[in-house]
């Protein structure tokens, strides 16, 4: 009943973004107003039918109701109340649900912001964003529908991934979509300017907040999983360079490439090729993520074809390429800008390298992550690609990145003189300088770790110089210290904005810096009342508990921590669920600004006589998380509408 | 189905690598934790998606830590450890992929990558800033779309 009700709202979405694509399309072709309304209302009806959708899938997890195929599959009589709606989206059927939705919901806010406004462009916006929902769409009807009846209907459920409960399935998978999903926006007034061959400056006028929006969502998505798995996965770390992870970071490098790229063609009227061609390159990289996590294909270059889904990506990511390709070609000569610079040593020439190096960035993340299929295919031998070598190949594009970072926003467009590099450099250089002597003195002897910290040094003396200065001016005109930075800031909201951007990806840095070079780690078999030491810290092993929870059995370790007074009691854990054949492990930390302290609990035996624990003191990790708190901060100021403008 | 099938594999096997290991060797002289960490750090665990056997909280991978370092005390050096391990798994169990044959494919890409950027940039940049040297040899009269742009520039400010 449930299934067939959910089914035919989704048959019926599908029909409605198809006719409402076609519609939109036709009137913008043709000019007909009427067509371009009954669109409008088509995307109305598909955003209500996909609510629909989502509210009754919600409900038949609330409700047990295991005549539902995806139901039964994610959920047991078992699984707690919270977990049974976050468990919504807890697997394919049903992230693409919650993709679909918020895709929907991005059409309509095109719908009521860009209807009026931007008339020209609007139609072949609507038509595509309208065509991307069809595919989805056609995703959950053919290739993994959500609503498949279940017969006979099972007495209980298989239960949920135990990975997933946790509070951060709800925030990371809804950033994360927010992001990939908000891309299409952008993508969308890059086919409607390619269309009408208006690519000049309207389009990115139009998509510049979006693409910032679509960019933090995604950045957030990233952090938040980087949290997710700091805590849950109990590893210790929160980026493992996993094929999952590397799909949600090439958008993000090319998305960061393209807010850059763009003021130079506000400001230059330079790059039009190259801004439309990464807004495209930004959204395949979306379905190629959602296409390589999705398929299958990760595990086996043979796995793919199994499945409806991966094929389905791929036939659709291809024709999106060879749309965007053709309406680039169509519009050649148009596009071609006819480029000028004053001089090599200029802001624009900044900004080209910070494209180079963040493109590279994406296309070795992507050739890295594909490598062993390719390995598979041609030598038919399987090889890892992982973090020793992501970190090897990419770490030295992201210190450039981080130098580039203070050089961009402070060298003069046009052309820098040698008084301009002077006035604005030379203080910024020697505290690099000093920040690598002390660091050397300090006792870090990996010259990369160094290197990260002369460039973060220098970075954030290029802000604080800006920022100085332009205060200092402001007090000049007779205006006193608050109200002048503040004014600043406001009335340069874009620009504040975005060295906020710069100074929280910095600290981001420092955070990753810190802890790939300090970190430590032991391993020890303990009986009660043993100790465990690890630089100062000391972890007693206290003994083990056995809990029963509603829907797994857990095995609770105590270890009293102290360094010199105790700091408190840690409990990692294992977690034995009916549906896992392995256990799950549990565990447990103590933050702190200067590190961190995180345990793993590892063998033990039955009768609690000894447990193998696992210690790390994990240092600076926690900057990691206060650094995306301000880019948020950063990413709001730069939204902000433009007061200049206006004013 | 792969995994599944390693899985299975695995535990059987490593049984009896861990008793031959035991068997074989003489009782361990300390070794250094952060040799066996740094083993650790370039193997792959078997059992998971990404991690090394360094970081992977699994049963699985604090077992071949028990192998690395029965073996690193039996006086191996850290290379014929990672050496034990690729003859038993394939190269697969590498976390990066040795720099030889086929392989220096993904390991060079980075590189032309990186320079393909930079010569496409520095070859529009010369062409973009020999066209404006040609510009100036020209009279030094300001066409309006040029003093129009200045104006708007000006406006603008920084």
């Amino acid at each position: 009943m449930t299934a067939d009700l959910g089914f035919g709202m989704t048959l019926v979405a599908l029909v409605l973004a198809v006719y409402g694509g076609a519609a939109a399309g036709v009137g913008a072709r043709t000019g007909r107003a009427a067509l371009v309304e009954s669109a409008q209302h088509a995307a109305l009806g598909v955003f209500v039918l996909i609510t629909a959708c989502f509210a009754l899938l919600t409900y038949a997890f609330l409700t047990f109701d295991f005549s539902v195929r995806y139901v039964a599959t994610n959920t047991n009589l078992g699984t707690p109340f919270y977990y049974r709606i976050t468990g919504v989206w807890g697997a394919l059927e049903g992230s693409i649900i919650l993709w679909s939705w918020m895709l929907a919901l991005y059409t309509m806010i095109v719908v009521l912001r860009h209807r009026s406004t931007a008339r020209e462009l609007y139609p072949w916006a609507l038509a595509t964003m309208l065509g991307i929902l069809a595919f989805f769409l056609l995703v959950m009807t053919v290739a993994a529908p959500p609503f498949q009846r279940h017969t006979p209907v099972p007495a209980d459920g298989r239960g949920l991934n135990p990975l997933l409960e946790d509070t951060g399935m709800i925030t990371h998978p809804v950033a994360l979509y927010l992001g990939f999903t908000g891309f299409t926006v952008p993508f969308a007034f890059a086919m409607a300017a390619l269309a009408t061959g208006r690519v000049g400056d309207a389009w990115l006028a139009l998509t510049r907040r979006w693409a910032i929006v679509a960019w933090y969502f995604l950045s957030l998505g990233l952090l938040i999983g980087g949290w997710w798995s700091y805590h849950v996965l109990g590893w210790g770390g929160y980026w493992a360079w996993d094929p999952v992870e590397n799909a949600a970071f090439m958008p993000w490098l090319t998305g960061t490439a393209f807010l850059h790229s763009v003021m130079i063609q506000e400001r230059r009227r330079m790059l039009k090729l190259w801004n439309i061609s990464l807004v495209i390159l930004t959204f395949g990289l979306t379905l190629f993520g959602t296409f390589l996590t999705r398929s299958g294909v990760i595990a086996s270059v043979h796995s793919f074809t199994q499945g409806a889904i991966g094929i389905l990506f791929l036939s659709f990511l291809a024709l999106v390429l060879l749309t965007a390709l053709g309406l680039v070609a169509w519009r050649w000569e148009v596009l071609r800008s006819q480029g000028d610079l004053d001089s090599v040593v200029s802001r624009e020439s900044a900004f080209l390298l910070n494209n180079v190096l963040l493109v590279a960035a994406a296309f070795t993340v992507f050739f890295g992550t594909v490598f062993p299929l390719l390995s598979e295919a041609v030598r038919g031998v399987k090889v890892s690609v992982g973090a020793p070598f992501f970190n090897q190949v990419n770490v030295p594009l992201f210190l450039s990145l981080i130098f580039l970072m203070g050089v961009g926003p402070l060298i003069a467009w046009r052309r820098a003189s040698l008084d301009n590099l002077a006035r604005n450099f030379l203080w910024p250089v020697v505290l690099g300088v000093v920040a690598a002597a002390a660091a050397f003195v300090l006792g870090v002897r990996s010259s990369l770790a160094a290197l990260a910290f002369a460039a973060a040094a220098f970075v954030l003396a290029t802000i604080a110089l800006d920022f100085g200065r332009a205060t200092r001016a402001r007090l000049r005109a007779g205006e006193s210290l608050l109200p002048a930075m503040g004014g600043l800031v406001r009335r340069h909201n874009r620009r504040y904005g975005g060295f906020v951007v710069h100074l929280g990806i910095l600290i981001i840095a420092l955070g990753v810096t810190g802890s790939q070079a300090w970190s430590v780690q032991t391993e020890m078999t303990l009986r009660p009342g043993e100790t465990a030491e690890l630089v100062g810290y000391r972890v007693r092993f206290d003994g083990l508990t056995a809990v029963e929870e509603s829907n797994h059995f857990k095995v609770v370790g105590a270890f009293t921590v102290s360094n010199g007074r105790v700091l408190g009691v840690l409990r990692p854990a294992k977690k034995f669920y009916p549906q896992e054949q392995s256990p799950i492990a549990y565990v447990d930390y103590r933050l702190g600004l200067k590190e961190d302290i995180y345990l793993v609990l590892g063998d033990f035996a039955r009768d609690g006589r000894q447990a193998t624990v696992k210690l790390q003191v994990n240092r600076l990790v926690s900057w990691i998380w206060i650094g995306g708190a301000v880019l948020t901060l950063g990413a709001l100021l730069a939204i902000l509408p433009d007061r200049r403008a206006t004013a | 189905m792969s995994r599944e099938w390693l899985r299975r594999l695995a535990a059987p096997v490593l049984v009896l690598l861990v008793s031959v290991a035991a068997g074989a060797q003489p009782p361990a002289a300390p070794v250094s934790e952060d040799t066996v960490h740094e083993v650790a750090t370039q193997l792959r665990c078997v059992v998971c998606q990404s991690l090394s056997v360094a970081d992977s909280p699994s049963e699985m991978a604090s077992q071949m830590r028990g192998i690395i370092r029965a073996r690193l005390a039996a006086g191996e050096r850290p290379a014929e450890v990672i050496q034990y391990f690729v003859d038993r798994y394939g190269e697969w169990i590498l976390l990066a992929p040795r720099r030889r044959g086929f392989n220096l494919l993904v390991w060079l890409f980075p590189l032309v990558a990186v320079a393909t950027g930079l010569v496409l940039v520095a070859t529009i940049v010369r062409r973009w800033t020999r066209r404006r040297r040609d510009g100036v040899a020209a009279p030094v009269n300001v066409d309006p779309a040029m003093s129009e742009r200045i104006r708007r520039e000006m406006e603008r400010g920084t």
